[in-house]
């Protein structure tokens, strides 16, 4: 027997959690932590795969910063008239802006720049996807009830900055196409009725193109608009976690409770884990899809123009509506308004979202249901609800898919003024379709008894004597979930009883550190 | 119900339907009855921007420049184009080549004396003519019926009805630049043709071609010539400016770099975000299924 300490006894006398708790516990005795820890890391997530797709924005929102870092490392927002002598040669000796250039180059002659470009594209587009695809979640099953309204108002201030920025980044490279969408959007901004002049000049710095527009764009790209994104991010997870996750109703699961996986273990290894998966896919499409090559538009130029341009896909309902609009236009009292941009660039879109932000006051005003909701409800439990949802995305879908009358009508052989014609009746008879035959299949569904469960199957086997039996299979994982025995919390600290004691004298109010 | 209600009712309704129905009335414009013709009938009259030609028997056979040679097809092909012309042209063109097949039909069918060999060429080399569909609005590329000495024969024959040009380019692409051929598809082709070249509809069924597979001479032609609604180049491009464009369409457009992965048929935002929707969000939605399920 020797003096000397083996490893073992260290670790022993280290407590149960060794040198992580030990730090732990240093950490605690000056910040704190311990309690906000805790109910972080038990946070209770219900197993729903429903419940990732916001998962995927925040990851795709993550892989942007990071590639959008590295891309603001070359790029050069300037609109300073450089001429190209690069390695793309089709390009050789063109005169360009300097963002141009920076972006080519960036593509060409920065190592991993154009899987970095393609996977910050890819990712901008994945981004608002899963957005829209988490919000109709959340609307579908009505998530956004009290107490989350907050939260359903920031999901779409999220979303509008996310198609504002999307845009403002799509517009960097100076390519012919962007380009031509920076066009647009200063007819857009001349449309708004009377002041319409002065905020284009004023977004411009002047009449069109301007010099200043590239490096405004880039500050708000870059610094404004994400700052303010990621603020918002921020506080919805913090609502998140301080309202607890929604729930759909099942056995065990109530409006005061929260059936599911803790944040640690199972839900940390969960998460983590799709992180890599959104980052892994976003990298794929960002290595074998190529994606706005600008190389191949050129530089812009406003005498240039290339036919077939479209936006990309989460401004595409603005650019079908545009394309869509019959040529109308108000003359008067000194003034023109030119209603074929303002109608479905400015007003529309302005209803549309204006819409979707008071969604929740107005379906408390109409059911009259001001209680707490902390249950889901399926989206045939709300027929009219989900009808009124299905109408709306079936507008803006009808929109979306007019964006490309050159496409169709080229691809299909048909006469471009009639896939015009036939989108402006889809696009106002829509709703008025979808409305009905949602709310249709939704109440059948509500009222079909056991619609939405799983079915019990039947294994069907063979006896040696050639007798055929069927037994119900084994009941699904889901199907019986037992509401587990609370699991005792690991204590690091030792917490000390609060003594009762209190000698508030005077007016001042003590306050215990704890 | 009384009165006062009912009259109220039925304003409400009015108020209803001149809402609705004012904007549609506004929005539906009475169409024309006759549509415009879209072929061409002009007699083509361009004249490429050169001071020096150079004629041979009568024939320009250059416009100074060593980008393009045009070359007149032999007057020998003359009896066996006409042979040719009459077998596969006539009908609707007419035996005289005028556009009158037969009393009564004048003006139906494209007058095609004069109009130079690189325009005859172009046609029938391209697979338009003999067309399909004669009521067709467009005639649309297809394999050609006609090989390229019986297309050079019945240019051969319809030119010596009236010797006229341009005559047929042959394109000396090696001399050209490339980058300058980019600026100027831009400026000049890429509004119809779309900057990757692959066409696009245009307004009532006419469409800018894809520009894929179109070989150099077919493409000079075709800025020379300004076949159906494309506009004719002729004063404000140079030999050399047509050859510079003419190898961008060629190299870069036919055969266009993608370094980046798939190109996606060149289609722009509709294909990306076809497959940012269904590849990206779908992918990450069902592997969200996968992750999202397990216990």
């Amino acid at each position: 027997m020797s003096d000397t300490i083996t490893k073992r006894q260290r670790q022993r006398a280290g407590g149960r959690y060794g040198a992580v708790g030990r730090a732990l516990g240093e950490l605690d005795d000056r910040l704190g932590v311990a309690r906000g820890g805790r109910t972080f890391l038990d946070k209770i997530f219900p197993d729903h795969w429903s419940f990732m797709l916001g998962e995927i924005a925040l990851y795709s929102f993550v892989i942007l910063l990071a590639t959008g870092v590295f891309l603001a490392l070359y790029y050069v927002p300037s609109s300073t008239i450089v001429t190209y002598h690069g390695s793309y040669l089709p390009l050789d000796g063109m005169q360009m802006t300097q963002a141009y250039q920076s972006s080519v180059n960036l593509s060409f002659a920065v190592r991993a720049g154009l899987l970095m470009r393609q996977m910050h594209h890819w990712a901008a587009d994945i981004f608002i996807g899963s957005m829209v695809v988490h919000m109709a979640r959340v609307f579908f099953t009505g998530a956004f009830r009290k107490p989350r309204e907050l939260n359903w108002t920031i999901g779409v201030t999220l979303l509008t900055l996310a198609i504002v920025n999307g845009f403002l980044g799509y517009s960097l490279p100076d390519d012919l196409v962007s380009g031509t969408g920076i066009r647009i959007a200063y007819s857009i901004i001349l449309s708004v009725p009377l002041v319409g002049t002065y905020l284009a000049f004023w977004v411009f710095g002047g009449n069109y193109p301007g010099t200043v527009i590239l490096e405004r764009f880039f500050i708000l790209h870059v610094l404004v608009v994400p700052g303010i994104m990621l603020a918002l991010v921020t506080l919805h997870l913090v609502l998140l976690v301080r309202q607890k996750h929604t729930q759909f109703p099942g056995e065990g699961r109530t409006e005061d409770n929260v059936v599911g996986s803790p944040m640690f273990p199972v839900f940390m290894a969960k998460t983590t884990g799709f992180l890599f998966i959104v980052a892994g896919v976003t990298a794929a499409m960002g290595a074998f899809f190529q994606i706005n090559p600008i190389w191949q538009f050129g530089p812009y130029d406003a005498a240039r123009i290339s036919y077939a341009v479209q936006p990309d896909w989460y401004m595409g309902f603005l650019d079908g509506a545009l394309r869509i609009f019959p040529a109308w236009q108000f003359h008067g009292f000194g003034h023109t308004i030119p209603l074929e941009v303002t109608i479905p660039a400015v007003i529309f879109p302005g209803l549309v979202f204006g819409l979707a932000y008071a969604w929740p006051a107005l379906e408390r005003r109409v059911t009259g249901d001001h209680a707490m909701h902390n249950l889901l409800d399926r989206p045939s439990d709300r027929p009219k609800r989900t009808a009124a949802g299905v109408a709306v995305l079936a507008l803006v879908s009808m929109l979306f898919i007019a964006s490309s009358t050159d496409v169709i009508a080229n691809y299909f052989k048909v006469s471009l003024n009639t896939v015009l014609w036939t989108m402006r009746i889809l696009v106002l008879i829509s709703p008025f379709v979808a409305y009905p035959i949602a709310y249709k299949i939704a109440k059948e569904l509500h009222e079909t008894k056991g619609a939405g469960r799983r079915k019990v199957t039947n294994v069907v086997t063979r006896t040696e004597s050639g007798e055929y039996v069927a037994v119900p299979a084994p009941a699904y994982v889901d199907d019986v979930r037992e509401e587990l025995e609370p699991t005792p919390v690991p204590v690091f600290i030792e917490e000390t009883e609060p003594t009762g004691e209190d000698d508030a004298s005077g007016g001042v109010r003590v306050v215990e550190r704890d | 119900m009384r009165p006062v209600n009912t009259l109220r009712h039925l304003a409400r309704y009015a108020l209803a339907v001149a809402a609705i129905g004012a904007p549609l009335a506004w929005a539906l414009p009475a169409h024309a009855a006759n549509g415009p013709v879209y072929q061409t009938s002009r007699h083509n009259a361009g004249t490429p921007n050169s001071d020096v030609v150079t004629k041979k028997n009568g024939q320009i056979t250059s416009y100074g420049d060593s980008a393009i040679t045009y070359n007149v097809p032999s007057p020998a092909l003359a009896a066996l184009g006409q042979a040719l012309y009459l077998q596969n042209c006539a009908s609707c063109h007419g035996t005289e080549a005028n556009g009158v097949p037969a009393a009564g039909t004048t003006g139906a069918f494209p007058n095609l004396v004069g109009l130079g060999p690189a325009t005859i060429d172009f046609w029938i080399e391209s697979g338009r003519m003999p067309a399909a569909d004669p009521r067709a609005v467009q005639a649309p590329r297809r394999l050609p019926r006609l090989t390229h000495d019986q297309a050079l024969a019945i240019a051969a024959w319809i030119n010596s009805l009236s010797p006229s040009y341009p005559a047929i380019p042959t394109v000396n692409v090696k001399s050209a630049n490339v980058a300058q051929g980019a600026a100027l598809f831009a400026l000049n082709c890429a509004a119809c043709h779309t900057i990757e070249g692959d066409g696009d509809a245009l307004a009532r069924s006419t469409f800018a071609p894809s520009l894929r597979n179109i070989p150099a001479t077919q493409v000079a032609e075709a800025i020379r010539t300004g076949p159906g609604n494309m506009p004719r180049f002729t004063g404000n491009l140079s030999d050399y400016q047509v050859a510079d464009i003419v190898k961008y369409v060629t190299t870069e457009i036919q055969h266009p770099r993608n370094p980046g992965g798939l190109g996606l048929g060149g289609l722009g935002p509709v294909a990306e975000g076809f497959v940012a929707l269904l590849v990206g969000v779908a992918v990450l939605a069902l592997v969200g299924f996968w992750v999202g399920e397990r216990q």
